[in-house]
């Protein structure tokens, strides 16, 4: 066998046929980026073992991810925020593991996205499971998973062809990700869930702005309308209130009794998501009565004018990074006149 | 660590680099080899490796004894000692659970209440493995067919070489401390054999397994809900060919990151499902857990000496403790229980019933076995029997009204790669990769590999664990 001469062979040929992958994707307007996987959440986690009784820790589902912006944050406060909230997750695991498995007694954000925050407390059901998931890896990772994601970071950075995701999305250009975009006629029963595609770009201390595109291309926005109208329509069991509140409120209780400050906040929304949270989420019934229960302070963007008068959104639920700059500034200030958060660079 | 991730890929660059520098002796580069094993290990949970330390340890012991000491009974109890604890390992991490479920089952049935909390107890990667693998070193001392190790490293290193330490394949002493002896090196031909070996088990796993199979298998066999006859079938083909993939490709890995280093492992897979009946299949699956169980259970408990009713005794108890080795539930014991089945048919069917075989019956036979190891299959796969025998339902058209739960597009995948998988089986039978590649021109065979990299590298493999591992 002449297996120099293949593996010679072979290396020129992975060469080009890589270099020819690369370039192809960026010519169809990909870029590198990083993906916000269980990995990332747990490198982050691993921070909150060192926080101070000063730091500030955002949690909640992916509209304090787009919404909050850390540099922008940090720039006024002088500190800058741990993001550990999950898109499309309650925040109650998370929140429940930074108060039982932590001696942490700083300041936590929740967001309250009430979809998602009165969901459940089953867990299995996919908003408490996606979080819970992150909380299990970021407790059960092995050094090898650890070494892996450190690894990862610099290739996920620099080249299209590694930055995948490990939520399924019809962007993504993996072989899987390839092959499950080759759609023949539909034999399982139920519609098909329109196409998603992700609309925000991660740093790896997982803030997230949202695309150049999904702010300015009104019809990539609408691909991802139609994921969120299909979600919204989509028969789903009622809201639990009662339980989700309870679970929360036990563990805000653990969390201020040893001296932490909870700080509640409702994020814009628009379009049919805000008549849908509007109609079935009233803000009474949920928003003011989680914040009544829990005594947090409780800060909801219809209820100042600077929050309200921002556009929003793009795609119904989150802000385009430029406005997500005017929320983040807007909302640390009326926080930082409140006393809510304490402004570490004027201490 | 897994072979399919990036630190496994840092970590084998450090050691071929160290390993082929000049700055160690022979002595050295061995310590180096069995530092490197222990390091593979423990990145995963490094407080496990206590356990390999101490079967190692008794293992050496033993069989120091058993080198020197003539008295029968001292003999026996030093075999005892290791089996004692290399079983009771076994006994207590990987089917502690399974026995005390099935305790307060039986306490139950017998009218007391008794209630138990799992004990939750985690399963050493590999444990089943390398206990079998230290076990037939003592016990081969012991029935004197094999010599001591040399020294405690050539022992260590034996028990804990880290390419097939977590998963095979199982090497008998004979066969692997006595290559620890001389210097090693590989050929440069033989390096780059390892090489390619080493990408095609990963083109197996992370490409043919876990790409194009394992998410219609999972999908099928984590529905809760009555499937179609259809869907029933092909989730259990894509698992048939996903076990395979993986298994074999964790194999082949293991076989090529051996020969990088100078060292050679037996086969583990000849082509398993162009098999012509089921002897021949457990000559060619697992091939070196199958020479274990025949050298170390079915011989001893009497194989084909003592008339035909004890030899079917023997080869239905081997395969259903087989079974068992697999995993802590039922449902492998029935898996087990099913081959040992079609062990003792094949026999009456040589017996009362016999044909030759012949180039035209040859493939149908082929198809045949392989349509009933997929039988045994759902019950390996499946998490529980409610859903295995749903699933045999569902393939034998018992029940028709399941719903569709997979896309018209996971059917073609699925039927294209077994087919091919099937073929490529059939037509490769009676050769192997080495023979094929030594005709193919040195261009194919470098187009070929390139592809296969070339697919490794788009299919981003997220380090999903080889099945094999919770073995």
């Amino acid at each position: 066998m002449k297996l120099k001469q293949s593996f010679l062979i072979a290396l020129t040929l992975l060469f080009l046929a890589l270099i020819t992958w690369e370039i192809y994707w960026r010519s169809q307007g990909y870029y590198p980026t990083i993906d916000d996987n269980k990995a990332l959440w747990a490198a982050q986690r691993s921070k909150v073992e060192f926080l101070t009784s000063e730091d500030v820790i955002l949690t909640g589902s992916s509209r304090v991810q787009f919404d909050i912006q850390l540099d922008v944050f940090e720039n006024i406060t002088g500190k800058r925020p741990l993001q550990l909230a999950v898109p499309g997750s309650s925040p109650l695991p998370i929140f429940h593991d930074i108060v039982n498995n932590t001696e942490f007694n700083g300041t936590i954000i929740v967001g309250v996205t009430p979809p998602l925050f009165f969901s459940t407390t089953y867990p299995k059901a996919e908003p408490w499971h996606r979080a819970q998931s992150k909380v299990e890896h970021y407790h059960g990772r092995t050094f090898a998973e650890r070494l892996n994601h450190q690894l990862s970071l610099p290739l996920q950075s620099n080249l299209v062809m590694m930055s995948g995701h490990e939520e399924k999305s019809d962007e993504n250009i993996d072989l899987k990700g390839l092959l499950r975009n080759i759609k023949f006629k539909k034999r399982t029963p139920g519609p098909a869930y329109p196409p998603f595609f992700e609309f925000g770009d991660v740093s790896i201390d997982r803030n997230v702005r949202m695309s150049e595109q999904c702010a300015t291309d009104t019809v990539f926005a609408n691909k991802i309308k139609n994921a969120w109208k299909f979600i919204l329509t989509s028969e789903g069991p009622p809201p639990d209130k009662n339980s989700t509140t309870n679970y929360f409120a036990k563990d805000a209780k653990k969390f201020t009794d040893r001296g932490g400050n909870l700080i509640l906040v409702r994020c814009p929304s628009s379009g049919m998501f805000y008549g849908g949270e509007k109609q079935f989420f009233s803000r009474e019934t949920f928003f003011d009565s989680l914040a009544n229960v829990t005594k947090a302070r409780a800060y909801h963007y219809e209820d100042y004018e600077q929050l309200k008068s921002i556009d929003c959104c793009p795609e119904w639920s989150h802000l385009s990074a430029e406005n997500a700059d005017i929320f983040t500034k807007e909302l640390v200030n009326i926080m930082l006149e409140d006393g809510a958060i304490t402004n570490s660079k004027t201490k | 660590m897994l072979f399919n991730s990036l630190s496994f890929v840092v970590f084998l660059v450090i050691v071929l680099a160290l390993y082929y520098s000049k700055l160690f002796t022979w002595t050295n580069k061995k310590r180096m080899l069995l530092l490197a094993s222990y390091l593979f290990y423990a990145m995963w949970n490094p407080p496990l490796i206590l356990l390999l330390w101490i079967s190692t340890v008794v293992d050496w012991s033993a069989g120091k004894r058993l080198a020197i000491e003539e008295n029968q009974r001292k003999r026996k109890l030093w075999l005892l000692l290791s089996m004692s604890i290399n079983l009771g390992f076994l006994a207590f991490f990987k089917y502690g659970d399974f026995l005390l479920e099935n305790f307060v089952t039986i306490v139950n049935s017998l009218g007391f209440e008794f209630e138990a909390n799992p004990m939750g107890i985690l399963l050493p990667m590999g444990i089943s493995f390398y206990t079998f693998q230290t076990m037939s070193y003592t016990i081969d001392m012991y029935k004197k067919k094999t010599k001591r190790a040399k020294t405690f490293l050539d022992f260590a290193l034996y028990v804990t070489f880290f390419p097939q330490l977590v998963a095979g394949p199982i090497v008998r002493a004979k066969e692997l401390i006595t290559q620890f002896y001389e210097p090693k090196k590989a050929t440069s031909n033989q390096f780059l054999w390892g090489l390619f070996l080493l990408t095609l088990g990963l083109f197996q796993k992370v490409v043919m397994a876990d790409s194009l199979l394992a998410e219609t298998s999972d999908t099928v066999f984590d529905s809760t809900q009555l499937i179609h006859g259809i869907d029933a079938w092909v989730g259990t083909l894509a698992f048939s060919g996903q076990i395979f993939f993986d298994f074999a490709g964790y194999s082949t890995c293991a076989i090529g990151i051996a020969l990088m280093l100078g060292f050679v492992l037996p086969d583990n897979f000849r082509y398993p499902y162009a098999s012509l009946g089921f002897s021949d299949l457990w000559k060619r699956w697992h091939i070196t857990l199958s020479s274990w169980l025949k050298d170390y259970l079915y011989i001893p408990l009497g194989g084909n000496r003592h008339g035909i009713t004890k030899m079917y005794v023997a080869l239905m108890v081997t395969m259903l403790l087989g079974g068992l080795w697999h995993g802590a539930a039922w449902t492998f014991v029935v898996w087990g229980g099913l081959h040992g089945t079609y062990l003792i048919l094949e026999r009456l069917q040589r017996k009362y019933l016999p044909f030759k075989i012949t180039k035209w019956n040859g493939i149908f036979l082929a198809f045949i076995t392989f349509s009933c190891v997929n039988i045994t299959w759902t019950f390996f796969r499946a998490p529980d029997f409610p859903k295995a025998w749903n699933m045999i339902k569902s393939m034998f058209y018992m029940q028709t009204d399941g719903i569709n739960v997979i896309e018209t597009f996971d059917i073609i995948k699925v039927c294209t790669v077994v087919g091919i998988l099937f073929l490529c089986h059939w037509f490769m039978r009676n050769t192997s990769v080495k023979e094929v590649a030594q005709k193919a021109s040195p261009v194919f065979l470098g187009i070929v590999w390139a592809i296969m990299v070339f697919a490794l590298c788009i299919a981003q493999g997220s380090g999903e664990q080889f099945i094999y591992f919770q073995f």
